[in-house]
């Protein structure tokens, strides 16, 4: 009973602090020297479409838990066809609250699509192309509360549906408090003889953890905050935790084996939302969800027990080899390389829908240099971890490139608790996120990688090359079709699942007696097919070609149409 | 008259008042049509202490509802009792309804319990039994292309014969598997290269290649089985789960609603599988072991540590402790997210004590009313079954029961000296088992199928060194595969054949009949007739559930109960007081089952205090973590306190709140 009271009151309070934080003019071209919270998103995503009527369409998909919408832009030249005949390329960001740049990203690719539509030839293709369903924020309440809130650069990640993660029986009643109104969730310390930190002699900022038998000056106690709940412990029931990006179908896990999946697959109302949209694209054939940080492009599987074919390995190595050069210091590799995860959105559009989906992680710390020769930004454990001089880089990156904005130094507050301690450190958007200065770099590379990826999408073409006469009132017609781009017109797992209609040559006007793959067409190689001689089903993977021969009984117009769920469909007819 | 008797049996010298004619409204010995059930289930949930709750719209567009018995209570624990997720078990629908009527028709399983009834989940495949064909199916109408193909749903069976029933087709064919039976002309055996025999026969569901791919029957109307749709140990690769549990929104509905009551604290399946009388099965191989932890290379690294050896969850914990920032919590879950360890698939051994208990118990209950239990074996629950999701992820006892079965056709005893049976080995010690002699050990081994390299010489040597005892051996034949015995059927043809010719009137199989194929040319059309195995003539099904389901009522009884048995105050001096409470869990069940506090899904039961005092030591809120069966447990605080009262609450989601008042000081 007492959860159901909780959650209500949970809702209800929570749902009262939505309101307008910043109010700086948004306008297209957007700006992207600034981070938008959730009402500028929707105010973006809303001039945009003003300005661009006729290229875009703004839907909401869904609400959230505490009843914000879930925007998706769609840009499609009608011109140039419908929507659902394009090939479709999906960008979505900020599944968790507290990733935020990856909502610029988002809208840094849809004011790159438009504005730059009809001057830059590239970006004209894509626009008439494809279609592009750009979602800057999947987490919308996450979003909302990382700004509004005080937050550690890693809290508000959680959909917004309460868990007791104590065992107290109460829910989110002990989460961090901004005991210096800041607006940041910073760390606190306490002068202690005993304690098993130091002032680092160089950066006295820096805490380090003293010898064996050396003595100490600090006791961290952790996160700003007090204990709420009397239980003895702090902040030990903070907000959530449902983590959104756990809580998908495919492959999902319960919360014992992987924390954060939520009590069953799509529990969470607005990602059922989201996904009921996608359900009902089924075009797209490309998705991006850019999380982050670390500077990774990671690919599906997320989880070793599951294998993807050899031909889907391949064309994914058509977006990620290029993408790391394009975003220098990123890895590509297979998601279950950096830790497995069950229920994620990549597992879900790839397994599911059938979409080449790639997870961008956004932003490498190692760029924020205080340096005559930067080391190049690299992955490995060292770096990322850091060390004591990646530390003193970082904080004099802070006091002298961007004027001491990205930490809180410590500072004295009485505590209610521990009585005198000091509270400082890294502050909510610094360590995850890039400095504003640095964020228009961010976007525009990897808003170029999507771009890629949509040029990379199948285009099918389709000719006869021979046409033979074989007597009796038959035809021999044989056909060569082409994909001229990187990925196949449908995933060789999607195939293999039979997730949907396999993509498939159909001849119709005529009578078609038989008719075979070629497997040489100078020797006259031919593999039959034993029925239905007028359809033939195959994928066209990235870069191949493939050619069909159909005897052909009969006189008049012939038509040829390789239909593809997600690759525009090509037809050709000929007179027999 | 049996339904006064066993009232009587089950609450002991209450007398309760029965209405015999309501019961009439909801069983009449005959199976409800989906609307019918919707019907019944409409007026039952227009009473005073009842609700109808439509939980989803199928894809063939019926409502599921599940009927809230006891709307009255608002803190009681509650049982969810859940009937015909595959469809195809009409009489498990019966039966959930028939148990409905049960429930209402005394007051006394409503005083201290609220029930969900949800009968008929998957009500898209419940309208096969009283379609004019029917085919057996489970799945509902979710539209599914199954063979990739240009078109959806074209190829599905045909009715070949009109008999108004789907069986098979045997068709002559060269590349054929299959053979006729030596044991009878009916049954089709796979042949054996190995015995020089060469397959005769293919065998097809009944029906025209629609589509003219060469393949029959493989794309037919609908749909997903909503009983393998939950999500624990999904099967993805089965076509007829869909693509991820909760795809279709019956199974999404269902979960929805069971999350949003945390306080379901047992839950009932009705339907094919029977847990009431065989525990959940174990032995499945990859499950995690939080006991025995392997850390992969690259984390022994990272924690320094030697990557050879396991190590139990809480060592592992404390490595990982030293590693994080300070002040960061680490948990089970994490690690095991960050290792990967992966799912329980296995029920556990403390849980195995209750589930082996209460099978014996219900064995008892069904001879005692002279039941025949000598029934084929139930069909172990399904991967994506409810009932095992029930126990893995809600970590709730959860039992399910299969109202009927065939029974076993009774072996006669071979003339050639008796063979002792496994039951009687499985209680003898080792000595007695020796005893037996080489020809009597090498006897039953042959029976029960024992591989051959465990002669009776083997075995008995095993026995003597103790690496084995007769109730070991046993327990692992049990696991094995039945014997097949030589030249004869199966003991499941046997049982189907013979019941097939008594009991649904010789209609439960359909005799080989040739038939002119528009593809196949000459075919046979004939097998078991669909539903044979588990839907008995509709006369039956007041028997069947006036003696099984009341059990179920017993089950629910021996819920976990939580009371403040005892306390004691010590004063200490100086207004300082010790308090002591003694909790007790007075049912049969812990609370929670060992797999509800592996997961740590099931809501906490939690002693807090209140009152004019301060805490020297203990907290205001105290979780009472896990209580066995019956057993009690002591919570000490120290309290300083001028004068007064504490109230001591045991509080939780679940269970009825219990206050106490406790007196402090003079």
């Amino acid at each position: 009973m007492a959860r159901k009271i909780f959650l209500f009151i949970a809702i209800f309070s929570l749902a009262l602090s939505v309101f307008a934080a910043d109010d700086s003019k948004i306008e297209v071209p957007l700006r992207f020297d600034r981070y938008y919270n959730y009402e500028d998103v929707v105010k973006a995503l809303e001039v945009l479409h003003a300005a661009y009527p006729d290229l875009t369409k703004l839907e909401s998909m869904g609400v959230s838990e505490e009843g914000r919408k879930i925007y998706v832009l769609t840009i499609n030249n009608s011109k140039t066809g419908s929507e659902l005949e394009k090939p479709g390329v999906w960008v979505d960001g900020n599944i968790h609250g507290n990733e935020i740049q990856a909502g610029e990203v988002c809208l840094y690719y849809a004011n790159m699509l438009l504005t730059k539509y009809g001057e830059n030839e590239k970006i004209t293709k894509a626009v008439d192309r494809n279609v592009h369903y750009i979602v800057p924020v999947v987490n919308v309440d996450g979003r909302a509360h990382f700004f509004d809130d005080a937050n550690t650069p890693n809290s508000s990640r959680s959909i917004r549906v309460p868990k007791d993660d104590d065992g107290d029986g109460l829910f989110d009643e002990d989460a961090p408090d901004d005991l210096d109104g800041d607006g940041s969730i910073c760390q606190m310390r306490i002068k202690d003889p005993n304690g098993a930190y130091k002032a680092d002699s160089e950066d006295p900022r820096i805490m380090v953890r003293v010898k064996p038998g050396e003595k100490g000056e600090y006791t961290i106690l952790g996160s700003e905050g007090m204990d709420n709940d009397g239980d003895g412990r702090f902040n030990e029931d903070a907000e959530g935790y449902l983590d959104p990006n756990r809580n998908w179908g495919f492959n999902w896990m319960p919360d014992y084996v992987q924390r954060g999946a939520g009590n069953f697959p799509l529990s969470g109302i607005g990602l059922k939302a989201i996904n009921d949209y996608v359900a009902k694209h089924p075009n797209i054939i490309m998705n991006f969800a850019f999380h982050n940080n670390g500077g990774m492009w990671l690919r599906v599987p997320a989880e070793k027990s599951t294998q993807i074919p050899q031909s889907d390995v391949a064309a994914y190595d058509v977006i990620g080899k290029e993408a790391i050069k394009i975003t220098p210091g990123y890895v590509y590799m297979p998601a279950y390389d950096l830790y497995p995860t069950y229920g994620d959105s990549d597992g879900q559009f790839f397994f599911v829908f059938g979409s080449y989906s790639l997870v961008g992680e956004l932003f490498i710390r190692t760029q924020e240099t205080y340096s005559e020769k930067p080391k190049a930004a690299s992955y490995n454990d060292e770096e990322r971890g850091g060390g004591i001089e990646r530390d003193r880089e970082e904080l004099k990156f802070n006091d002298n490139v961007v004027q001491g904005e990205l930490y809180h130094d410590w500072k004295p507050f009485h505590h209610p608790v521990y009585g005198d301690i000091e509270i400082g450190g890294w502050v909510k958007m610094s360590s995850r996120l890039p400095h504003p200065f640095m964020l228009n770099d961010l976007v525009h590379r990897n808003a170029s990688v999507v771009l890629l990826a949509a040029t990379e999408t199948p285009e099918v073409e389709m000719k006869v090359f021979e046409t033979k006469d074989l007597g009796n009132n038959l035809k021999r017609v044989r056909i060569r079709l082409e994909n001229k781009n990187g990925l196949s017109t449908m995933t060789a797992q999607a195939v293999k699942d039979k997730l949907y209609t396999i993509d498939h040559l159909k001849v119709s006007g005529a009578k078609v007696i038989a008719s075979g793959k070629i497997d040489d067409y100078r020797l006259d190689k031919v593999t039959y097919k034993e029925t239905k001689p007028e359809i033939q089903f195959f994928a066209l993977p990235g870069h191949s070609s493939a050619e069909y021969e159909f005897i052909i009984e009969g006189k008049g117009k012939v038509t040829f149409v390789y239909v593809s769920q997600k690759a525009k469909n090509v037809s050709t007819s000929i007179t027999l | 008259m049996l339904k006064k008797l066993f009232f009587l049996l089950l609450s002991g010298c209450l007398i309760i008042p029965v209405n015999r004619l309501a019961a009439q409204s909801a069983s009449s010995g005959k199976y409800h049509s989906p609307q019918e059930v919707q019907q019944v289930l409409k007026q039952l949930g227009n009473k005073s202490n009842t609700k109808l709750h439509q939980v989803a719209v199928s894809p063939g567009g019926a409502p599921v509802t599940v009927l809230e018995i006891g709307t009255n209570l608002n803190d009681a624990p509650a049982v969810f009792v859940g009937a015909n997720f595959e469809g195809n078990v009409p009489l498990a629908t019966e039966g959930a309804l028939y148990f409905a009527q049960m429930l209402l028709d005394s007051a006394i399983y409503t005083q201290n319990t609220k029930w969900y009834i949800l009968a008929h989940p998957n009500p898209d495949a419940s309208r096969d039994y009283f379609a004019a064909v029917k085919t057996g199916a489970a799945t509902n109408m979710l539209v599914i292309n199954n063979d990739a193909d240009e078109a959806t749903d074209e190829d599905g069976p045909d009715d070949l014969n009109s008999d108004g029933m789907i069986t098979q087709m045997r068709v002559k064919d060269l590349e054929g598997e299959y053979i006729v039976s030596k044991n009878d002309a009916r049954i089709l055996d796979k042949a054996d290269k190995s015995k020089g025999e060469r397959g005769e026969y293919k065998v097809y569901s009944e029906g025209i290649d629609n589509d003219l791919d060469k393949l029959y029957n493989e794309d037919g109307v609908g749909g997903v089985n909503i009983g393998i749709t939950f999500p624990h140990l999904f099967p993805y690769t089965n076509q007829e789960a869909g693509r991820y549990s909760g795809e279709s929104p019956e199974t999404y509905g269902i979960m929805r609603f069971i999350y949003d009551r945390p306080n379901i604290a047992m839950v009932y399946t009705l339907g094919t599988s029977n847990f009431c009388l065989v525990p959940p099965k174990g032995g499945r191989k990859g499950g995690a072991n939080l006991e025995s932890i392997k850390i992969p290379e690259r984390y022994g690294r990272m924690l320094g540590i030697d990557i050879s050896k396991s190590y139990s969850m809480d060592e592992v914990i404390e490595m990982f402790k030293a590693r994080v920032p300070a002040g960061m919590e680490v948990t089970p879950s994490m690690v095991a997210g960050f290792l990967g360890l992966g799912a329980t698939v296995n029920p556990l051994d403390e849980d195995m004590v209750f589930y082996k208990k209460y099978a014996e118990d219900y064995k008892k209950f069904l001879e005692a009313q002279k039941f025949n239990t000598d029934l084929l074996d139930p069909t172990p629950a399904k991967d994506g079954s409810f009932e095992l999701w029930a126990y893995y992820h809600l970590g709730v006892p959860s039992f399910s029961m299969c109202l009927f079965s065939v029974a076993k056709v009774k072996e006669e005893k071979k003339a050639d000296g008796e063979v002792v049976s496994m039951d009687d080995v499985e209680k003898m010690s080792t000595e007695d088992f020796v005893a037996l002699g080489d020809e009597k050990i090498g006897a039953f081994l042959k029976a029960n199928n024992a591989p051959e390299q465990f002669s009776a010489e083997h075995v008995k040597q095993m026995m003597e060194s103790g690496q084995v005892t007769p109730k070991m051996m046993v327990g692992m034949m049990k696991k094995m595969p039945k014997p097949e015995k030589e030249g004869e059927l199966s003991e499941k043809d046997k049982a189907l054949l013979a019941y097939s010719e008594k009991e649904p009137d010789g209609k439960g199989f359909v005799a080989w009949q040739k038939i002119n194929h528009p593809t196949l040319g000459e075919v046979e059309v004939g097998g078991y007739a669909p539903y044979l195995e588990t839907t008995p003539k509709a006369e039956l099904i007041d028997s069947l559930a006036k003696t099984q389901l009341p059990w179920l009522l017993k089950l629910s009884a021996q819920l976990p109960k939580f009371a403040i048995e005892s306390e004691k105050v010590t004063d200490m001096g100086a207004g300082i007081y010790k308090l002591e409470i003694y909790v007790a869990n007075n049912g049969a069940f812990p609370y929670p089952t060992a797999m509800g506090e592996r997961n740590s899904q099931p809501a906490p039961v939690i002693l807090t205090l209140a009152g004019d005092f301060e805490l020297l030591e203990g907290k205001m809120r105290t979780p009472v973590g896990s209580l066995g069966a019956n057993q009690v447990k002591k919570y000490i605080w120290l309290l300083k306190s001028k004068k007064g009262d504490v109230t001591a609450t045991i509080e939780s989601a679940v269970f009825t709140d219990a206050v106490k008042q406790i007196k402090i000081g003079g």
